[in-house]
């Protein structure tokens, strides 16, 4: 009796499983489609893209070279990533400073920068937005030099450019 | 009386599970892009197979998520729900051995990277899961165990 119950425990299981996957795969037909042909990250880049230039609009964005330029040429860096991230490595001389600290401190960010001075903001890697958060707020206390560095710490470091590995 | 309190404790306990799913699901389901980009993090899927889950996946919480609530085949949900933690307990694990540091993509109150939290957030949910399904087990009449099977 009970094997039966738990076989027909499964069989619905399975039968529900069946639905909730076909519901899924119509919901989203044109993504699914997208993927089969191999096009799925290059998709998501462009609508990435797209919502950013929405989302973030006014923000201004720096390449990888043009960041380690300013880096060189003495930028203050901004580490928008987890505290436990940034200990581990992070751009030398940056500040960490993840969007939700940002909004926390609020006009108290940054105390003693000045508002000209050329600030640079990245995070990990190109499809996280806390960069774009963090150089969006900033510009909203009034800090006029602000540019995200999209590409992020991956591609930093990928470059071979330099990092901080101290605690 | 005691029998008639029982079953509604369990009914609400089930319906408070699914309702944790179908928001857990919404989330993805309304942010397609954003939860194939998670899933495409996890670096476990080719490409090719990434949107097919990114896909399926919310359904996967939001179908079983609303009939448990609805009190519809509970325990074949509760079976569901919990394979589906399961399953994402592994991912998590393995993802945490690689060392990636990525977005766990969860879908559930805010969002938190890949790491021990999210592991544990989801053991919760298994082990909820779990004892529900043998919970309802034991309120059916006429029915033993899964064990004692």
């Amino acid at each position: 009796m009970s094997s039966r119950a738990l076989k027909e425990d499964l069989a619905w299981a399975v039968f529900i499983l069946g639905v909730a996957a076909f519901f899924g795969v119509m919901q989203h037909w044109s993504m699914v489609k997208v993927s089969i042909r191999g096009e799925l990250s290059r998709h998501l880049e462009e609508r990435r893209a797209q919502r950013r230039a929405v989302q973030f609009q006014g923000v201004k964005t720096v390449s990888l070279a043009q960041a380690h330029a300013l880096w060189q040429a003495g930028a203050l860096f901004i580490d928008a990533r987890e505290p436990r991230e940034f200990q581990e490595i992070h751009v030398p001389g940056a500040l960490n400073l993840p969007p939700e600290v940002v909004e926390k401190e609020g006009p108290g960010t940054l105390t003693g920068v000045p508002k000209d001075r050329q600030i640079v903001v990245y995070c990990s890697e190109t499809a996280c937005d806390a960069a774009l958060k963090v150089a969006e707020r900033l510009q909203a206390l009034g800090y006029t030099q602000v540019l995200a560095f999209v590409q992020g710490f991956q591609a930093w470091d990928e470059a071979g450019f330099p990092a901080d590995t101290s605690q | 009386m005691a029998r008639k309190l029982n079953w509604i404790i369990l009914r609400l306990l089930e319906a408070a599970l699914g309702a944790v799913f179908i928001y857990a699901g919404l989330q993805k389901h309304w942010h397609p892009e954003e939860f194939a980009e998670a899933v495409l993090a996890y670096r476990l899927l080719p490409s090719s197979l990434a949107g097919l889950a990114a896909a399926v996946l919310p359904w996967l919480e939001l179908t079983p998520g609303a009939l448990l609530v609805l009190g519809f085949k509970r325990r074949s949900c509760l079976l569901l729900l919990g394979l589906l933690a399961a399953a994402f307990l592994a991912v998590l694990l393995i993802t945490m051995a690689r060392g990636l540091q990525i977005d766990c993509g969860c879908g559930l109150f805010f969002q938190r990277q890949v790491g021990l939290a999210a592991a544990l957030e989801d053991a919760f949910f298994l082990a909820w899961a779990a004892a529900l399904y043998w919970w309802d087990w034991r309120q059916a009449p006429d029915q033993p165990l899964p064990a004692a099977a």
